[in-house]
């Protein structure tokens, strides 16, 4: 593993387009083995390859922005790597001891008829800490979350951008080498962004840490990454340390042709002038 | 089962989390509030009690007064449906938090079960105040009661894990299945008494695990008597077997089918 934090290996995985066929192929794959038989990694009629041969490692201070259109296996591939999905093939090597805490959706595990500071326990929980761990983290979550005065307000009575800071606090209270953000980097107001982005950039520099995340916007991807990934049709097809390339290459090569020349110019300029 | 218990260890402050929120959140609306728990059971015994009044049950000789063994037999059978239901709806119910973090199902079925279990003790309690009232004496060996319930929660945790799975991938036999456990109450003796004389039933009663399993438990709760101990051994045994298998089954076959969740 060398200095890596992580390494991806040749990984691949296929979904079935058809719900019907997929619960059918679901079926076969249980029965095979439930009696020791393999599974075949083969494409069967209707699967596609939502990741596909993808490779790439992940050192220490890195923060990687995956960007690529709908449906170009962004997801999936957070989701192996995050150990929810099985890879079809591939290997996936993670160094010895990696804590990896992955956001895919901040609501998930919140009880709307619970105060903010019950949900705050909850979600530690879903984030898998320890109540001890709950108890040293709990004065950063507060004053991170900038929620100290609605600790006793049932959530359902919060703001959409209320129930995201919550969950994102928590989160980063976790403290993993590896934190997984799939859509949901830099939550809340405009201030609220600004601190998350400056809390991510020190807070790989502190440790041997790294951070993935998801996002099609061209904004938090200059404001943040050292490194860029583009996938398009579950293929990695360019991993750049220049986000500026990066994001001009996705633009003028992979999604130019269905934007119109304004919108393309206009997304170029804000590429080239960006400023925080 | 090792990795149950390990896994179960590393995440147990969310069983202890989302044990608390399920109980107080059950009555978080209700101005009765926790006392629900209480009343459901006491209206459940009125009904019998009713009932039996009315002669409108015919239940066959039995030991103790009807309405305390249909009492008694009904909530056994409640503790082993209750575990089926709530383990088989383990990966569907909690679909979105599989696939949405990294909690694994072994927490989230360990909760099932600790809520499973608060939710039998107190209206059984009830019961017994009930069974008392009825001038059901209780002996020594029935403190051995809660021990003998455990095969029957291992049969109800087996089946269930089974039925998760099918719940995904198999919805027509898991609904099957479902229909089916209704069907199973009628031929436990339940709501009448294992000394039956109809042909075709005697012989499913006797070879119905549930038939022991039950039976010895209640048996056991009013005069202190072991009901067929044999049987219920072999059928214990054969529980925790079915139990082991049926998590080795979920265990492997979760990841396949969790993706096919969002088809869902």
């Amino acid at each position: 593993m060398d200095e890596h934090l992580l390494e991806i290996n040749h990984v691949s995985k296929k979904f079935c387009r058809r719900l019907k066929r997929s619960l059918f192929y679901g079926i076969k794959d249980v029965a095979r083995q439930t009696v020791g038989l393999p599974i075949t990694t083969q494409l069967r009629p209707e699967e596609f390859w939502a990741t596909h041969e993808v490779s790439f490692k992940v050192k220490p201070g890195e923060i990687i922005a995956v960007i690529g259109a709908n449906g170009s296996g962004k997801t999936t591939l957070m989701r192996i790597i995050a150990g929810i999905y099985q890879p079809t093939s591939g290997e996936i090597k993670y160094r010895q001891g990696l804590k990896v805490t992955p956001i895919f959706a901040l609501n998930v595990g919140l009880r709307n008829e619970f105060t903010g500071l019950e949900n705050m326990k909850l979600k530690a929980a879903i984030f898998g800490m320890t109540e001890a761990e709950l108890k040293r983290k709990l004065d950063f979550i507060i004053d991170f979350s900038e929620l100290e005065y609605a600790l006793d307000t049932p959530v359902g009575n919060y703001s959409s951008g209320m129930r995201a800071r919550l969950s994102y606090s928590v989160a980063i209270a976790t403290e993993p080498d590896l934190f997984i953000i799939d859509e949901a980097l830099a939550v809340g107001d405009s201030l609220f962004k600004t601190k998350c982005y400056e809390h991510l950039g020190e807070y790989v520099q502190e440790k041997e840490r790294a951070v993935l995340y998801v996002t099609n916007r061209i904004r938090k991807v200059m404001a943040l990454a050292n490194r860029v990934l583009v996938m398009r049709s579950g293929k990695l097809i360019q991993d750049a340390h220049d986000a500026k390339d990066a994001l001009e290459y996705y633009i003028n090569d992979i999604v130019g042709d269905d934007m119109t020349e304004r919108v393309k110019e206009m997304k170029l300029k804000k590429i080239r002038h960006f400023e925080m | 089962m090792w990795k149950f218990f390990r896994s179960i260890r590393s995440w147990w402050y969310l069983v202890k989390q989302l044990t608390q929120v399920e109980i107080i959140g059950m009555y978080k609306k209700s101005f009765l509030g926790m006392a629900w728990m209480f009343i459901l059971p006491i209206l459940a015994v009125i009904i019998w009690v009713v009932l039996n009044g009315a002669g409108v049950v015919n239940p066959g000789e039995t030991d103790i007064p009807y309405p305390a063994y249909v009492l008694l037999s009904t909530s056994i059978w409640g503790f082993f449906l209750e575990a089926y239901k709530s383990t088989s709806n383990l990966l569907t119910k909690n679909g979105r938090m599989l696939i949405m973090s990294e909690v694994p199902f072994e927490p989230l079925l360990m909760q099932k079960i600790v809520v499973h279990l608060i939710n039998f003790i107190i209206p059984f309690v009830v019961n017994i105040i009930v069974l008392l009232a009825f001038g059901v004496r209780f002996s020594a060996l029935a403190l051995l009661f809660p021990i003998s319930l455990v095969p029957l929660l291992m049969l109800g945790m087996a089946l269930g894990m089974v039925v998760a799975i099918f719940r995904i991938i198999m919805v027509d036999v898991a609904n099957l299945i479902d229909e089916g456990m209704k069907l199973l109450m009628f031929l436990t003796p339940i709501v009448y008494t294992p000394k039956i004389t109809s042909n075709w039933l005697e012989v499913i009663v006797n070879y119905n695990p549930l038939t022991y399993l039950i039976g010895f438990s209640r048996d056991l709760l009013t005069s202190g008597t072991f009901y067929m101990p044999l049987q219920y051994l072999v059928f214990s045994g054969i529980s925790f077997i079915l139990m082991a298998l049926s998590f080795r089954f979920l265990l492997k076959s979760s990841s396949i089918v969790l993706e096919r969740l969002i088809n869902n």
